[in-house]
């Protein structure tokens, strides 16, 4: 069961949203301003639950002020710290002693930006492979930080395609007998699965897990939950291991990215399971080594058109989604129109045999 | 960009410095542009930016056909048109609309410079037949245009040749002669010598010719008996953010005569500043360099009073 750490939720008093507009025009995908895109009204995951303690830790999402500490062991998130001199008005983002909702799931510590009356706990995005009380040892998780829009990271995420030439010393090269892409989408979530036949081996996997054959199979689940920017990514490797990963990006700024990743790994091999978490870092390096030019690039409306290619059908979706999206928030519609925490556990294909909690 | 004469070619690089091992990212103005040279050893400029996720392709890597691929996503593109030549994993299907392109520029490459004009078309300049052994590049926190005016009004602010102290005094002022502007300088060997103010005859004179389109300065240093004692080819280009791109390529002359002159074959003779003196440069007052606005806001009149002739 969900809860809300520090406050009851009340029942959204919003007025009724407009019908669903007719959506982007064909054209929209290359109208793509990931900078202009402030997502409302959604749980964002900003800190691991155990590194709150008594002392505040000092967070943001979209530049609004995030403090958070544990009164009783309960979570709490003010706009203002404890010893701040309050010179500025509060933002109507916080009730009216200037906290904000929050909640702890996961083991991450989750806060709600947008109306406080909306909070709900029914919109915490469902991750079926991570124990719901939290408990992953801290070697399975990390913080690492993105020098560019969340929308631009979690675009670059859903085009695994990228993988085979940032990450290949890590994931393998590009080289396969088939690769398809599909794609899912409801109205805040975009769901990419990549199948590879034969794919080179992850040298990883080589090194850590003893694979030792030269190729295989891999079935990729990318999962972004739109309004959190918090994304799944579940790998199965035949021969190899079930990686499920927890990639939320967190918009501190409308172009920095936090990302508080948890790596569920407790079913791998001994060495497997301690290295792979931490190939986070070398990962994201590889992926800031991209992501970091190519932000900028995209803060401002161009009459240029990005080309695209059959492996892009997810990125295209996810683009179209964000900005349905966006455009119903600018509309006023906040309203959430699927429902985010419902097991997904089937739609990422987890083997749940293996993550029993 | 064009002037009077055409399409600009702006010296963007040494010969030595694009190769097929690696691409090198450099710039005019505010458009970056990545050079690197093919299978059959032609340099090639695209601009650095795949069209695809808009990633630098200066971040990818050159293929043993020749082709560039950037770094993010595998795009494969050919140096002469740009077009798009492979997506990895796309099997049979390699074959894309002429749309798929990255946006080509004209190279050209002679003197151990590679030109670049932002004109994929443009007419190539007359190649250079000399190509002068000694080379460097520097990045000067200056825009181009002061970094010329100081070069004109007090080149010690900006370059450094060995054991020569540049004078205020000129030999001839700077004036236009077919299209190319020239100033000669007088110039003292070392720092132990009477104030130039007080010297009647100076030893060595630094001649200076530039292209007004490019600011391209030949630089020639010669003595009183008029031998050339150095000369140095200088490529400053505007890169971003106000900075300037230096490269240059010297040979020493042939006759070196006296202590001071042979010194200059010790080592490298030439330098261009990184570091300037900004209290120094703010403090120079404009005298050469104003000479050379008014040539070169006369420059760009002239096709227009010949036009309304």
């Amino acid at each position: 069961m969900l809860e809300v750490a520090d406050r009851q939720f009340e029942a959204d008093s919003t007025p009724t949203a407009p019908t669903r507009a007719s959506g982007p025009s064909l054209n929209a995908v290359n109208n793509w301003v990931p900078h202009d895109i402030v997502m409302r009204d959604a749980w964002f995951p900003i800190a691991h639950a155990p590194h709150v303690g008594k002392k505040p830790l000092r967070r943001a999402i979209y530049s609004q002020p995030y403090f958070i500490w544990r009164e009783d062991g309960r979570i709490v998130g003010s706009e203002f710290h404890p010893n701040e001199q309050r010179t500025r008005e509060k933002s109507p983002y916080s009730d009216a002693n200037g906290r904000y909702p929050m909640m702890e799931h996961y083991g991450v510590v989750w806060a709600w930006f947008g109306n406080p009356k909306a909070a709900d706990p029914v919109h915490l995005p469902s991750l079926p492979f991570l124990p719901p009380n939290g408990g992953l040892p801290g070697y399975m998780t990390a913080t690492v930080r993105f020098d560019c829009s969340a929308p631009v990271s979690l675009e670059n995420l859903i085009d695994l395609t990228h993988a085979d030439f940032l990450h290949a010393d890590v994931v393998g090269d590009e080289k396969s007998d088939s690769e398809t892409v599909e794609t899912y989408w409801d109205s805040e979530t975009v769901t990419m699965v990549r199948t590879c036949t034969n794919k080179s081996v992850a040298p990883i996997m080589k090194f850590f897990s003893g694979i030792r054959q030269p190729t295989q199979n891999v079935r990729q689940v990318i999962r972004i939950y739109l309004r959190s920017h918090c994304a799944i990514a579940y790998g199965r490797f035949t021969p190899g291991d079930d990686v499920p990963l927890f990639h939320p990006c967190t918009p501190e700024t409308r172009d920095r990215t936090r990302m508080e990743m948890v790596m569920n790994t407790s079913n791998a091999g001994f060495m497997f399971r301690h290295i792979m978490p931490k190939a986070g870092y070398k990962v994201s390096r590889q992926d800031s080594s991209m992501t970091s030019p190519q932000s900028p690039r995209y803060m401002l409306p161009t009459t240029r058109k990005d080309l695209h290619s059959k492996f892009d059908q997810a990125g295209q979706r996810y683009r179209l989604q964000m900005m349905e999206l966006a455009g119903r928030q600018a509309a006023g519609d906040f309203d959430y129109r699927d429902n985010v925490s419902a097991d997904c556990s089937d739609i990422i294909g987890l083997r749940k045999e293996l993550f029993q909690f | 960009m064009t002037s009077r004469a055409g399409p600009v070619w702006w010296s963007l690089a040494l010969s030595e410095e694009v190769t097929d091992k690696k691409p090198l990212a450099v710039d005019i103005g505010d458009q970056p542009i990545v050079l690197w040279r093919d299978k059959q050893g032609i340099a090639r400029a695209l601009e650095d930016r795949c069209p695809h996720r808009r990633a630098p392709l200066s971040l990818g890597c050159i293929r043993d056909n020749g082709w560039i691929q950037c770094g993010y996503h595998g795009w494969s593109y050919e140096g002469d048109t740009g077009r798009l030549k492979e997506i990895p994993n796309m099997k049979d299907e390699q074959r894309f609309p002429p749309v798929y392109k990255a946006i080509p520029f004209g190279v050209e490459e002679s003197g151990g410079f590679v030109r670049v004009s932002l004109d994929a078309k443009a007419i190539p300049p007359d190649p250079q037949q000399r190509t002068m052994p000694l080379s460097g590049t520097a990045h000067v926190p200056l825009e181009q245009a002061h970094w010329l005016d100081a070069l004109y009004d007090d080149p010690g602010l900006v370059i450094a040749i060995k054991g020569v102290d540049f004078t205020p005094y000129l030999m001839s002022e700077l004036r236009e002669e077919n299209g190319v502007f020239m100033m000669e300088r007088s110039c003292l060997w070392g720092k132990l010598h009477w104030p130039s103010f007080a010297i009647s005859d100076f030893p060595i004179t630094l001649l200076s010719r530039t292209q007004p389109e490019t600011g391209e300065t030949e630089l020639t240093l010669r003595d009183d008996a008029f031998n050339t004692l150095l000369t140095v080819q200088l490529a400053p280009v505007a890169a971003a953010r106000g900075v300037t791109q230096v490269r240059w390529r010297a040979e020493l002359g042939k006759s070196l005569k006296g202590r001071h002159a042979r010194r200059l074959a010790r080592g490298t003779p030439f330098s261009v500043r990184e570091v300037i003196d900004a209290a120094a440069l703010r403090v120079l007052k404009p005298s050469v360099s104003l000479h050379g606005r008014k040539l070169r806001e006369a420059l760009n009149s002239a096709p227009a009073v010949a036009a309304a002739a």
